[in-house]
C-alpha cells in the first residue's frame, strides 16, 4: 500500500518529459513522448502492470485454476463418460453380435431338433407300422391254424363217432343175426387161425 | 414176520405143494395141516393169504380159460389148451364159458396171458383205425 501510494504521489512522466524533450529530440524520446502524450508513464505503467499481476494471480489462483480444474475435471469425466460409452457401445455390440450368434446357433439347434423329432416320429410310426402288420400276420396264421385244427378236430370226432356207430350197429346187427352154427365156424376159423 | 419173510415163506409152501408142476389138492391140505399145527393164529392169517394168492396164481398159470361165443366144441377147446401147452412148456387144461357179446371166435387167459381172437375185438380195431 505504501509503495502503491508512492508511485501515485510520484510526478508523472509525462510532465517531466516536456523538459527532457527540450534537453534532448533522440527517436527513443519521440516514443516516450508519444506514449507521454496518451498518458502512459513509466511508474503508472508499473504499478498497473503489478495491479495486472496481483489481479491476475489472484484471478489465477481462485478463479481460473478451480475453474480450470472443475474443467478438466469435467473434460476427465466426459472422456470417462466417452470411453464409458464407447466400451458399453462396445459392449453392446459384442453382446448383440453373441445374442445374435446365439439365436442363429439356437434356430439351427431348432431345425436340427425338429427335423430329428420329425425323423424319430416317422421312424416310430413305420417301426409301429410294420409291428402291426407282423402282429396281424400272427394273428391272422394263429386264427388259421386255430380253425385248421379245430376243423381237423372236429373231423376226428365225427369220423370216430360214425365209426363207433358204425361198430356198434355192425355188432348189434350181428348179434342179433349170427347163429350158433356161424358162430361156430368163426369159433373154427380163430382155432386154426391160432394153430398158424 | 416181516412181509418180505411172509412173502418167501409163501413161495416156499407153493413150491411143497406142486406136484409135477401142478397144483395137488392133496399136497396143499397137507401143507395147511402142518401149518396150523406148527404155527401160532397171529403169524398164520398173513401167510395164509400170501399163500392163497400163490395158489390162485398157480392155478391160473395151469388153466387156459376161454371165453367163446356160440357153440365151442370139446375138440376145439383141447386144441387150443394143447397150443398153449406147447407154446408155454407146461400142461394146461381149459376152461371154456360161453359169451356172446363177443360175436364170434374166443379169447384164452392163461395166468397173466391174454389171446384175444374174437369177432368184437376186430370190430373195436376197426372203428379206432377208422377214427
Amino acid at each position: 500500500m505504501t509503495l502503491l501510494s508512492a508511485f501515485l504521489a510520484a510526478e508523472p512522466a509525462h510532465k517531466a518529459a516536456p523538459a527532457a524533450a527540450t534537453e534532448s529530440h533522440g527517436p527513443l524520446d519521440d516514443i516516450i513522448k508519444l506514449f507521454g502524450d496518451f498518458g502512459v508513464d513509466g511508474p503508472h505503467l508499473l504499478v498497473q502492470v503489478i495491479n495486472f499481476c496481483i489481479l491476475a494471480f489472484v484471478l489465477y489462483r481462485f478463479a481460473i485454476k478451480p475453474a480450470l480444474g472443475q474443467l478438466e475435471e469435467r473434460i476427465r469425466q466426459a472422456e470417462q463418460l466417452q470411453q464409458d460409452r464407447a466400451a458399453a457401445e462396445a459392449q453392446l455390440a459384442a453382446a448383440q453380435k453373441t445374442a445374435e450368434a446365439k439365436l442363429v446357433a439356437a434356430s439351427d439347434e431348432a431345425v436340427k431338433i425338429l427335423a430329428d423329432a420329425r425323423n424319430s416320429a416317422k421312424a416310430a410310426i413305420e417301426a409301429a407300422k410294420a409291428e402291426a402288420q407282423a402282429a396281424q400276420i400272427d394273428v391272422i396264421a394263429k386264427a388259421k391254424a386255430a380253425i385248421e385244427a379245430d376243423r381237423v378236430k372236429m373231423m376226428n370226432e365225427v369220423r370216430g363217432e360214425v365209426s363207433r356207430l358204425v361198430v356198434e350197429t355192425a355188432a348189434k346187427v350181428l348179434e342179433q343175426n349170427l347163429d350158433d352154427a356161424q358162430r361156430a365156424r368163426l369159433n373154427e376159423a380163430a382155432v386154426k387161425q391160432l394153430a398158424h | 414176520m416181516s412181509a418180505a419173510s411172509v412173502r418167501a415163506e409163501a413161495k416156499r409152501l407153493l413150491a411143497l405143494s406142486l406136484e409135477g408142476g401142478a397144483v395137488s389138492a392133496d399136497l396143499v391140505g397137507a401143507v395147511l395141516a402142518a401149518l396150523t399145527k406148527s404155527r401160532p393164529a397171529h403169524q398164520l392169517r398173513p401167510l395164509l393169504r400170501v399163500y392163497l394168492t400163490n395158489i390162485r396164481r398157480e392155478l391160473a398159470r395151469g388153466e387156459a380159460r376161454i371165453e367163446h361165443a356160440g357153440p365151442l366144441a370139446s375138440a376145439d377147446a383141447d386144441a387150443i389148451a394143447a397150443h398153449f401147452s406147447k407154446s408155454l412148456g407146461r400142461t394146461v387144461r381149459p376152461v371154456a364159458r360161453r359169451n356172446d357179446a363177443l360175436l364170434g371166435g374166443f379169447r384164452v387167459r392163461v395166468g397173466d396171458d391174454v389171446t384175444d381172437l374174437t369177432a368184437s375185438l376186430r370190430l373195436a380195431n376197426l372203428a379206432k383205425s377208422l377214427s
